[in-house]
């Protein structure tokens, strides 16, 4: 109980001691993982899009205006194993749609004197990865003047997402060196201050482990507090930007859910403490090592 | 816990020898002087008893240990058992007197009642208890050495070491330090005073071990030893 007692005592010390630099690497650490856990965030959000995306399985055939050859279209079209089910969009439906999804601007519809809309055959293949393949099919038919599938966007998404990993991989890779290396250097600081100090606890009889605790238990804390704050705030602007982008741009379909930033959080928090202990433990038993060597 | 050299010798890079082929033996409970000039090796035997400093040759033995063969792991508890006070007192500036005595004893994990206890018990014993909640700065050079003799008996080590407990003391403050290392002495603690100062070494006669150069030079037993000059 005593020394327990005296190593969080001596942890206090050592935070209250230096606490300009132990209030800079709280901040330092609460910017670098904001920043990690904005990039995971911005990661799984591209993920989640990408795959929205590749589970439509609907292709969209637009067709010269007439009867005959949206029938030959869909008849070709539900001759294909891979396709499930085929739907004939006339001009009209497909004007009804429009008018349906634009809801209070439907009146602006009513201006038109005729309907701009083409006709369509609405194409649901069985799996995602078949809808390439009959896109590509049904765009070799003369009467066919262009295929609108979700496929293409995902093909071009994916390569986004990739790049958007990389980047955040890097970003990850440094934010978190730069991290490790400033509360490396706040606990070497603390050492090299108080290294008389430890000179006298070795002489005394203290152990190694016991030396070293305090500095570790600082690194854990300012770690941890650093990455907790981080998800504090990561918390707050996911929020903001969820509105935001939910009144600006409806159609993108994002993670909603806010648990996820949680998720995030616990693993960021983690990471805090384990860049917290390692450092701090690489810092303090380094010198400790050395105080306590014989010549 | 007595104390054995057999044939040490310290040498320091890249050629200075500190000690040469001491053969010596302390026992348990005994009170010697270590004696000799600036640079005759004192501190240099007194570091190698706490094994801040290796033999270069030789063998340093304390109680059962010899101390180029103890593990680290086992080195803090010899150490546990070895009190020091240095020539500067060391004492830590941002502690008070009683956290000064305190801290010895909590880093080795005393139980808080029982560091309360002895710290007490300790400022009681060395006269210090109205000065308990000062700081080292605050208290004269006299009250610093018996605040770090304090902090040096503290564990009740078995043994005592002091290089030049009176270095910088008047004469009476210096023999009050002595009276305190006697009452220490008696109640079984081999006590080890490093010190060239010859005043003390005539008033309270006990073993003298003279170094000089490095080189054990004299060895007298209790009240033999006559000073010859400067030590």
């Amino acid at each position: 109980m005593g020394t327990f007692r005296y190593m969080i005592r001596d942890t206090w010390r050592l935070l209250s001691r230096h606490s300009g630099l132990s209030f800079l690497t709280i901040v330092t650490s609460v910017a670098v993982f904001f920043l990690v856990g904005a990039s995971i965030l911005f990661v799984l959000n591209t993920r989640y899009l990408v795959e929205t995306v590749e589970g439509d399985l609907t292709i969209q055939a637009y067709v010269q205006n007439s009867e005959e050859a949206l029938e030959t279209v869909a008849r070709k079209a539900i001759s294909y194993d891979s396709v499930s089910s085929v739907k004939v969009v006339t001009a009209k439906e497909a004007l009804e749609r429009l008018k349906a999804r634009l809801g209070k601007l439907a009146e602006a519809v009513a201006l038109l004197e005729e309907n701009p809309l083409p006709p369509s055959v609405e194409v649901q293949v069985k799996k995602a990865s078949f809808a390439t393949v009959i896109a590509r099919e049904l765009i070799t038919m003369p009467e066919v003047e262009e295929v609108v599938y979700a496929g293409d966007i995902a093909e071009r998404l994916q390569k986004i997402s990739r790049f958007v990993s990389r980047l955040s991989m890097v970003v990850l890779v440094v934010s978190l060196a730069s991290a490790a290396l400033v509360l490396f250097n706040t606990i070497r600081i603390g050492v090299y201050a108080r290294k008389d100090e430890i000179s006298k606890m070795l002489l005394v009889g203290a152990s190694r482990s016991f030396v070293i605790f305090p500095y570790v238990l600082q690194g854990v804390l300012l770690g941890t507090l650093g990455a907790a704050l981080s998800v504090l705030l990561l918390w707050f602007s996911y929020g903001m930007a969820l509105t935001t982008l939910e009144r600006s741009l409806p159609f993108l379909r994002l993670l909603t859910d806010r648990l996820i930033v949680l998720r995030v959080g616990a693993v960021l928090v983690l990471a805090g403490l384990s860049v917290g202990w390692i450092c701090s433990w690489l810092a303090a038993s380094r010198f400790v090592r050395r105080a306590s060597r014989s010549m | 816990m007595e104390i054995r050299f057999a044939g040490v010798t310290k040498q320091f890079p890249p050629d200075i020898v500190a000690l040469q082929d001491i053969f010596l033996s302390i026992d348990k409970g005994e009170f010697v002087y270590l004696v000799g000039p600036t640079g005759s090796g004192k501190t240099t035997l007194l570091r190698l008893v706490t094994r801040e400093l290796v033999p270069t040759k030789g063998r340093v033995t304390v109680g059962d240990v010899n101390i180029r063969k103890i593990a680290s792991h086992n080195l803090a508890y010899l150490r546990r058992n070895i009190g020091v006070v240095f020539q500067d007192f060391r004492l830590l500036p941002d502690l008070t007197v009683h956290e000064n005595i305190d801290f010895v004893q909590e880093v080795i994990g005393v139980p808080f009642q029982s560091v309360q206890k002895r710290t007490n018990e300790v400022l009681d014993r060395l006269g210090l208890w109205r000065k308990r909640n000062l700081f080292p700065e605050q208290i004269s050079g006299g009250e610093q050495q018996r605040v770090a003799i304090g902090r040096a008996i503290a564990n009740s080590p078995s043994i005592l070491l002091a290089d030049e407990p009176t270095g910088n003391l008047d004469t009476d403050t210096a023999d009050e330090i002595l009276q305190l290392l006697l009452s220490i002495n008696a109640s079984g603690t081999t006590l080890v005073v490093a010190t060239h100062n010859q005043y003390i070494v005539d008033s309270y006669r006990q073993r003298v071990i003279e170094l000089r150069k490095g080189r054990l030079i004299r060895d007298e037993r209790k009240g033999r030893y006559r000073s010859d000059g400067d030590l």
